[in-house]
């Protein structure tokens, strides 16, 4: 039984990513101009022969399925994203790679915040429904998932950037500066960070603080919570054994199915900080029409997605036996 | 009597129960708090967005402005100017007509192939029934924005520019309509889809189809109107995630600079500098409108989905 749940999942997480990358194929094939003029990108003096050639070694005289989306799918496979005209001709991988830590360092510590304030926030005001928390909780929580996250950026930013002078406007590091010792550095980059990991934290704690406040009311009113109650434990007891590890499991999976949307907002987030992540890679590439740097961040962030949904699974598994059937 | 007229009694009896349901459940919604604010909410922005010349005279430019440059507010220009001496009350105004209409034709694209691709998979079941579902937890789970920006400016450089108009919005933010319409159907088919499930078992289900109906007909005149509820109620949360999906899509840098919706002020706003700059008289005023209209729909359809949804009702 166990066997088939892990096979079943990898199946379907297979499927979806097969499905991602046939989408890109199809959208590469929309490009305006031919492939092989995106593919030589936009140097000058090509010949007509240059032009043969290329679509020769490409495949491209070959028919468009099966064979050049099997030409595409094993290039994909080994990592061959194309080139990129922005970057002058620098492979798609490599650009992504430069880009990559940034948004991970920004997102990965967004995240760990907003889990652990807004599961923490969301079961207080859902185990003491109707209190001065969960009030304000609630109207803070609508507010906030109103609002678009580069919005809230901007707000902190004109506040405590601004009009209070706290922390910098933009970038990573400050821009010209030698560091004495490395630890200059960190206090450099940190003072950089805490505007846009406070944006992503904020923008997000709202969202998982509803999910965990709605799961821990419907598992109050469980059988086994009032079994709990009547044998005489304490309110903490019967909300840290009984009801918490229950109401935490659909969060697991919300969490990860919210990381798609999560993007998006990753996306403006690092435009109006101008954080050198993939999010303003992207929209540096849009404004260049950069197909192929556009491509690698949709194929990357979605195959990251995938992973994330699978992994949410395999752990959802492992808490809840229920599901592995 | 005969058969005709019968017929044509139900009919007229079945309408007027459902226009008398609509007008109990505006007036349920209106005696709630959350559903009275949200409503008048819309109310003003629906005003805003009808007659946006009339309020504040027709689109400035930068050949029309008269105002100073990123002045603060003044009593000649109650909420400030931005870099091209342009009125930020004019322009958030007409923004509203931008960010709405788009909002709009988005939510009519969204929940028509939502709802007619959920009845149809719920319906027909087997094969057709898995495929939908595929597809639709496939735009479920990828990065959809990611994949709305590429189809966008791919859209865009297909057409080319034009000044063609539909609704008094131009091809190039068209486009984005089109897009938010295919990257975010799949919730909308799936609730209708639970939905249709349940109604196909139901007895008026079978009686039509002993009667010799065939499936089209029974989709159409039997389930359609079952599922209408739920699809107003859906839409009006689709239209609040639509307005975000455009603002965030301008943001970004695929708005018209020459028909400005909220999202396009706040990207000229960034390009400006003005959170840096403490400008903000810029990009406080569209972005309040965003909140207030996605708050106000968001409210009014999670009370809706309260006053429809009997499970939800029971739960209170």
């Amino acid at each position: 039984m166990k066997g088939s749940f892990v096979a079943r999942r990898l199946a379907t997480a297979s499927i979806t990513i097969l499905l991602i990358v046939l989408l890109n194929f199809v959208l590469f094939r929309m490009m305006p101009g031919s492939p092989e003029r995106i593919l030589l990108g936009r140097s000058a003096g090509v010949t007509p022969e240059l032009l043969a050639a290329k679509r020769e070694q490409w495949g491209l005289d070959k028919p468009v399925f099966p064979d050049q989306f099997v030409a595409y799918l094993g290039a994909t496979a080994q990592g061959d994203l194309g080139f990129s005209f922005l970057a002058r001709g620098k492979d798609v991988t490599e650009v992504l790679g430069q880009r990559l830590w940034p948004t991970l360092l920004l997102f990965g510590l967004g995240e760990i915040i907003a889990i652990v304030v807004g599961l923490a926030l969301g079961a207080y005001s859902g185990w003491r429904r109707g209190g001065a928390v969960d009030h304000l909780g609630n109207a803070a929580s609508l507010i906030l998932y109103s609002m678009p996250y580069f919005l809230l950026g901007m707000g902190l930013l004109l506040v405590f950037a601004s009009a209070l002078g706290w922390f910098p406007t933009y970038g990573m590091y400050t821009p010209g500066m030698t560091y004495a010792t490395p630890w200059d550095q960190f206090l450099d980059l940190a003072s950089h960070l805490v505007l846009p990991v406070a944006t992503v934290a904020l923008g997000l704690i709202g969202q998982y603080s509803i999910v965990m406040r709605s799961s821990v009311v419907e598992t109050m009113s469980e059988d086994y919570v009032t079994t709990a109650r009547a044998q005489g434990l304490t309110d903490t007891r019967v909300l840290r054994a009984h009801a918490l590890p229950n109401a935490l499991l659909p969060t697991v999976t919300l969490i990860a199915i919210n990381l798609g949307y999560v993007v998006a907002g990753a996306i403006t987030v690092e435009v109006v900080f101008n954080w050198p992540g993939l999010g303003t890679l992207t929209v540096e590439a849009l404004a260049a029409r950069d197909y192929p740097v556009l491509q690698g961040v949709f194929l990357l962030l979605s195959v990251s997605v995938v992973f994330f949904n699978l992994m949410a699974d395999f752990v959802y598994g492992f808490l809840d036996p229920r599901v592995r059937t | 009597m005969t058969a005709g007229q019968a017929t044509a009694g139900t009919v007229a009896r079945v309408r007027a129960r459902r226009f008398g349901g609509a007008a109990a459940a505006l007036r349920s919604l209106l005696a709630r708090r959350d559903g009275l604010i949200g409503i008048a909410l819309m109310v003003f922005f629906t005003v805003l967005a009808l007659f946006p010349t009339l309020l504040v005279g027709p689109l400035e430019t930068a050949i029309t402005a008269t105002g100073p440059r990123l002045s603060p507010p003044s009593p000649g220009y109650p909420l400030g100017t931005d870099e091209l001496g342009r009125s930020m009350v004019n322009l958030t105004v007409h923004a509203a007509r931008v960010s709405m209409v788009i909002g709009m034709l988005a939510t009519v694209i969204t929940v028509g192939v939502g709802a007619g691709l959920g009845i149809i998979s719920g319906f027909v079941g087997g094969r057709t029934d898995g495929l939908i579902m595929r597809i639709a937890d496939f735009f479920l789970v990828i990065p959809t924005f990611v994949l709305a920006i590429i189809l966008t400016s791919l859209i865009r450089d297909a057409l080319g520019g034009g000044s063609t108009e539909l609704l008094g919005i131009r091809v190039s933010l068209l486009a984005i309509v089109v897009v938010i319409g295919i990257t975010s159907w799949s919730s909308t088919a799936r609730i209708i889809r639970s939905q249709t499930l349940s109604l196909r078992e139901r007895a008026f289900v079978d009686r039509a189809r002993v009667i010799g109906s065939g499936g089209g007909h029974i989709m159409r005149i039997h389930i359609l109107p079952n599922v209408v509820n739920l699809v107003v109620a859906n839409a009006v949360l689709v239209f609040a995630g639509a307005v975000l999906t455009e603002t965030t899509l301008s943001f970004v840098g695929l708005g018209d600079p020459f028909q400005p919706s909220w999202g396009q002020i706040l990207d000229s706003a960034r390009q400006v500098g003005a959170p840096g700059l403490g400008a903000w008289w810029y990009f406080v005023p569209p972005g309040a409108c965003i909140v207030l209209v996605v708050f106000a729909f968001t409210l009014v359809g999670s009370a809706l989905d309260d006053l429809l949804n009997p499970r939800r009702r029971a739960r209170r």
